[in-house]
């Protein structure tokens, strides 16, 4: 009986957490399926929503919890509608990719501006008295508050169930989320729905922000704690599938607090392994139809074009020039230390992994959220080999290069069978595996992350130690080494796109099924991309520890997943030097605005600690005025130009891919 | 501002050739890169001034704890700078680590190397901690790491490592027998599942057995770090027949799950312990979920040891406000460490941390001193309640006090040993 009952206080505890999980995964869900938006920023409207209600229900006193319940998801929705009309809007068309860039910028704006308003500190909700402590029902003592969260999350469930069904609003939306082309024909004006779509998700997302703020503390950190579980269950239950994102959430509630308490080895791991299993026997979710994925509209993706302002032979000349000078520069001008050996050698290795990141999502059209995956372990087996094995750089990294490949060959065969969104969610699955298990074993340092004892060395079993040697003007041996593993890193993918294997690729990001009908193994070609591109992250992750004096869980933060997914957009997808690109004007106005701390001027200071704000208007003005990327800089001012004086057409529209 | 040449020069030439690197490179390569850079080592007499990087987690997991950290080391150099009890003027330069490792090394190097720095103070994380120990020791800077771990000054400790923050261990003296003789014997540990909770369950559950031997456990949990949901926990530990449940954990978990545990009525099972429960940010996120829970307590504002009221004095006209403990152990790093400049009569990490080690000192805690052996302030600790207080934040009452000396284990326990 004791038993029933424990088991009993655990399944209502996963549906009261399942709950909060399916506001927030409807939103999302209707927000992709309906308008192909894959949104960040979902996870800061939950964490505004608890924000606003903090203070609504501050300023209005007693009762305030209620009044908070109402206005603060209105206000949000309000909030969600200004970013729709003047972020979102101006992308449609383009491929849902762009969004990524966009809404990442939004997520840090939203925080900093949170810190800003609210300050870093937690805070908690008062509870109004009748919804604190326990309630007897049956004999059976639970949780109020849970009672009501579950009420709260099952009346907007079917309220929204209803809206979908029952109105005529909602038959446009569920039909603009099947085939928007048919809904355009019809002569449905689509587009003025969705700014109340997206206002409507942010409304459902900040209800559940409401909510969770009287059973949890609100920080600024809450919305990035929710974002990938919510994602899981839109992926799990079928993108844009009302009905699989309530079932999907209330299972991984369920799921998630019963292994917590039968199979705790397992937390933290479940609900990824869940996401693959169930991924890998229904490649588009539980409830979605695969005929929508089928019906991908895409949107373009904006490749660079090869010709432009440059051509060829001057951008090879301006390639090989640039990296002479990084070269002998540092030798013969006497740069500061800081410059040379970390930011420039921070900068090759992010450089070296947007550049294996492109190699399959600017040219096999596979956008990797995990990459960091690759990145990470990388820089673990580095470490590890280091530390336990032999000192030897040389073999650590060839180590690094092998299991990662190894990895990426596994991750590839599993992955690859799924395309779109749900390839990079599973991507994402495994890099989370990863970053869960490093945690759980004594070897890995846990949470400790490994520093002491790793001093790797130039030579096979000793040698000089690698930070040791500096040649003329303080220069590094290292950076030299990070110079060239960008080089090289560089021309062999430039060598694998000229080859006959990189017009296969391009063939396959153009249109899959044609390529495939033209006789070609088109999972065999982008699992070979993914297996070097796999090869080339971990290299620039071994590099990484290298620069860093050690490993530590961060190295697989999904974060950084993200970051090199933005510096890659930003630089140029489909170009190889324009991704290293937006990594090197990434890195260097990072450490422009952290660096203003220390400026002296107020105005200055004042900017270097809004530096992830900062950083996050850059990406949304970008994406807006810049959509192909900082390599396309020079042409897109020719055209402005060229524009004004009255002459010339703009710039070709299916522009071939190049180098 | 601080760019002077002959301190840029200097510190180009420090860069990596710290002594470790030097030996490896001098043994198997010959000497490259030191030419020209003898010359600009100088000691000085009286009046040397110091810079000191302040690189505190401003963004990311800890950016609440951060900026207090912060402001305590500002008040620091202020109070340095403006009385003639110290000859060393400090001047400050600061960075983020945005609680992440390969983050924090960089700032590090562009406060060390752009900026020339020599002192640096931070970090609260223990990985970041840990990373910024190696920093310290291969650029021969001295470093007050500000997290709680004890490796950082255990089996990670190195010489130029000075920490001021009292480690987990000195807390865990504190709670560990209280514990065990007045809030219950048949316990209940859960333990955010990392090296943080772990060694709270390790070392409290060891010294709970020495000082009562009816101590039974009966039942160990273990969450993922950073987890928001805890039902599952809570509604084991109502359903078994402890009496205490020992909390290792910090921060945003702990205050989940207090909150969760307040919810379902927890509280009027078992007692709830956890070493960090009496922060300033849990009580103040908490509020009256808290009272009537137990914890270690670190620092309290109204302590009357040493010359703390007047510390919290300068710091309320200033933040209006009141420290916690971080605000403490900024402040207190950047002081105890210029004592040591004082009593060196030079600038120069290597001369300082010759004489720092052992060096008897006024402090907020009275008198107190880095320990010889591993760099460990000997900082008392309390065990205390929280109790109602005046308006949101709830107030702590001490029951108990554990001395500097009784509360820190011997070095040969923690792994460390500079002698």
């Amino acid at each position: 009986m004791a038993a029933a009952g424990a088991l009993f206080d655990q399944v209502l505890n996963g549906l009261t957490i399942g709950m909060v999980y399916v506001l927030l995964a409807a939103g999302l869900s209707i927000v992709f399926g309906v308008m192909d938006v894959i949104n960040f920023a979902h996870g800061e409207f939950f964490a505004l929503g608890a924000y606003f209600a903090l203070s609504v229900a501050i300023a209005t006193g007693p009762g305030g919890f209620w009044v908070a319940l109402l206005v603060a998801p209105l206000l949000v929705a309000v909030v969600g509608a200004g970013v729709e009309r003047f972020t979102v809007r101006p992308l449609y068309g383009r491929n849902p990719l762009y969004h990524i860039l966009l809404t990442f910028g939004l997520v840090l704006v939203i925080k900093d501006v949170v810190e800003l308003v609210w300050g870093p500190q937690p805070y908690q909700f008062a509870k109004p008295p009748v919804l604190r402590g326990t309630v007897e029902i049956l004999g059976y003592g639970y949780s109020v508050y849970s009672y009501f969260v579950v009420g709260v999350g099952l009346l907007i469930a079917v309220g929204t169930w209803l809206a979908l069904t029952r109105t005529k609003y909602g038959l446009i939306i569920r039909a603009g989320s099947m085939d928007r082309g048919m809904v355009r024909n019809l002569g449905i004006d689509v587009d003025r729905y969705y700014t109340l779509v997206f206002a409507f998700g942010a409304l459902l997302a900040a209800v559940g922000g409401v909510v969770i703020a009287g059973r949890q503390s609100v920080s600024p950190g809450m919305g990035d704690s929710v974002i990938i579980p919510a994602f899981i269950i839109v992926v799990l239950g079928g993108l844009g599938s009302f009905r699989g994102a309530v079932v999907g959430g209330l299972a991984v509630g369920v799921v998630q607090t019963l292994v917590r308490s039968y199979v705790p080895v397992l937390e933290g791991l479940v609900v990824f392994l869940l996401m693959i299993v169930v991924l890998l026997v229904r490649p588009q979710g539980l409830f979605g139809n695969p005929e929508w994925a089928g019906a991908d509209e895409g949107g373009d993706l904006l490749t660079v074009s090869g010709g432009g302002v440059f051509d060829s032979t001057l951008r090879r000349r301006a390639g090989a020039a640039l990296v002479a000078a990084f070269a002998v520069v540092p030798l013969l001008v006497g740069l500061p230390s800081y410059y040379v050996n970390t930011l420039a050698v921070s900068i090759f290795v992010w450089a070296l992994f947007a550049l294996s990141l492109d190699l399959v999502m600017g040219y096999a059209g596979l956008v990797s959220l995990g990459h960091v995956l690759f990145y990470g372990v990388g820089a673990y087996a580095t470490v590890l080999v280091v530390v336990n094995l032999v000192p030897s750089l040389w073999v650590a990294l060839a180590v690094a290069i092998a299991v990662c490949t190894a990895v990426a060959w596994v991750v590839g065969h599993l992955s690859i069978r799924v395309s779109g969104v749900y390839f990079s969610m599973i991507t994402l699955a495994f890099a989370e595996l990863f970053h869960s298990a490093v945690y759980k074993f004594g070897w890995t340092g846990g949470s400790d992350g490994i520093f002491g004892g790793f001093d790797p060395t130039y030579g096979l079993v000793g040698g000089p130690a690698v930070r040791s040697i500096e040649l003329v003007g303080d220069v590094e041996l290292f950076y030299y080494v990070a110079l060239a593993a960008a080089v090289g890193g560089y021309l062999l993918a430039r060598r694998l796109i000229r080859a006959p294997f990189g017009s296969v690729l391009q063939a396959i990001r153009e249109s899959e099924d044609r390529t495939a009908f033209v006789g070609y193994d088109v999972t065999a070609y982008k699992r070979r991309a993914f297996v070097v591109s796999g090869g080339l992250a971990g290299l620039a992750g071994g590099l990484s520890a290298t620069l860093t004096g050690g490993v530590a869980p961060e190295f697989l933060a999904w974060i950084l997943s993200g970051e090199v997914i933005v510096m890659t957009i930003l630089g140029g997808m489909g170009t190889l030097y324009g991704p290293m690109l937006g990594a090197g004007v990434y890195l260097v106005v990072k450490d422009v605005l952290l660096s203003l701390t220390n400026a002296g001027s107020p105005l200055l200071v004042a900017l270097g600690e809004f530096w992830q704000g900062a950083l996050g208007l850059l990406f949304v003005a970008f994406v807006i005025f810049v959509p192909e990327g900082l390599v396309s800089l020079p042409e897109t001012v020719a055209s402005r130009i060229d524009r004004r004086s009255g002459g010339g057409e703009t710039i070709a529209e299916d522009a071939e891919v190049s180098d | 501002m601080v760019d002077n040449d002959t301190e840029e020069n200097r510190n180009h030439c420090r860069s990596r050739s710290g002594r470790r690197a030097f030996l490896a490179a001098a043994g198997a390569a010959g000497v490259t890169g030191l030419s020209g850079c003898l010359g600009s080592i100088g000691g000085g007499g009286g009046g040397n001034t110091v810079t000191y990087g302040l690189l505190n987690p401003m963004s990311g997991a800890y950016s609440s704890l951060g900026p207090n950290q912060r402001r305590g080391a500002e008040l620091a150099v202020e109070h340095i700078n403006d009385s003639d009890a110290f000859d060393t003027q400090v001047e400050t330069v600061t960075g983020d680590t945005q609680t992440d490792s390969t983050a924090a090394v960089q700032e590090a190097e562009r406060l060390v190397n752009r900026n020339g720095a020599t002192y640096l103070f931070g970090a609260i994380s223990s990985s970041v901690a840990l990373a910024l120990n190696e920093f310290a020791a291969e650029q021969e800077i001295v470093y007050n790491p500000g997290g709680a771990a004890v490796p950082i000054t255990g089996e990670a400790c190195n010489e130029f490592v000075f920490r001021t923050e009292t480690n987990t261990a000195q807390i865990a003296e504190a709670v560990s027998a209280y514990t065990a003789n007045n809030l219950g014997t048949r316990v209940w540990f859960h333990i955010a599942d990392y090296a943080y909770g772990e060694s709270v369950l390790n070392r409290v559950r060891s010294r709970m057995q020495d000082a009562n031997g009816n101590v039974e456990v009966v039942g160990t949990s273990r969450s993922q770090l950073g987890a928001s949901n805890y039902d599952s926990f809570i509604s084991e530990i109502a359903n078994s027949d402890a009496e205490v449940a020992v909390l290792g954990m910090t921060g945003g978990d702990l205050i989940n799950f207090v909150s969760q545990a307040d919810g379902q009525g927890l509280k009027d099972q078992v007692n709830i312990m956890s070493p960090t429960m009496t922060f300033q940010t849990v009580r103040g996120a908490l509020g009256d979920a808290a009272v009537g829970t137990y914890g270690g307590v670190r620092y309290l504002p109204k302590l009357t040891t040493g010359d703390n009221q007047q510390f919290v004095e300068a710091y309320r006209s200033q933040h209006d406000e009141d420290p916690d403990n971080f605000a403490r152990v900024g402040y207190e790093s950047l002081r105890m460490t210029v004592r040591g400049v004082d009593a060196a009569g030079s600038a120069e990490p290597t001369d300082v941390v010759e004489q720092l080690p052992g060096m008897e000192m006024d402090t907020i805690f009275g008198p107190n001193r880095f320990r010889d052996c591993d760099h460990q302030a000997t900082n008392p600790t309390w065990m205390g309640e929280v109790v109602e207080g005046n308006g949101n934040l709830p107030g702590v009452e001490t029951l108990q006090k554990v001395e500097g000396t009784d509360a820190l284990p011997p070095c040969s326990e923690l792994g460390c040993d500079l002698g």
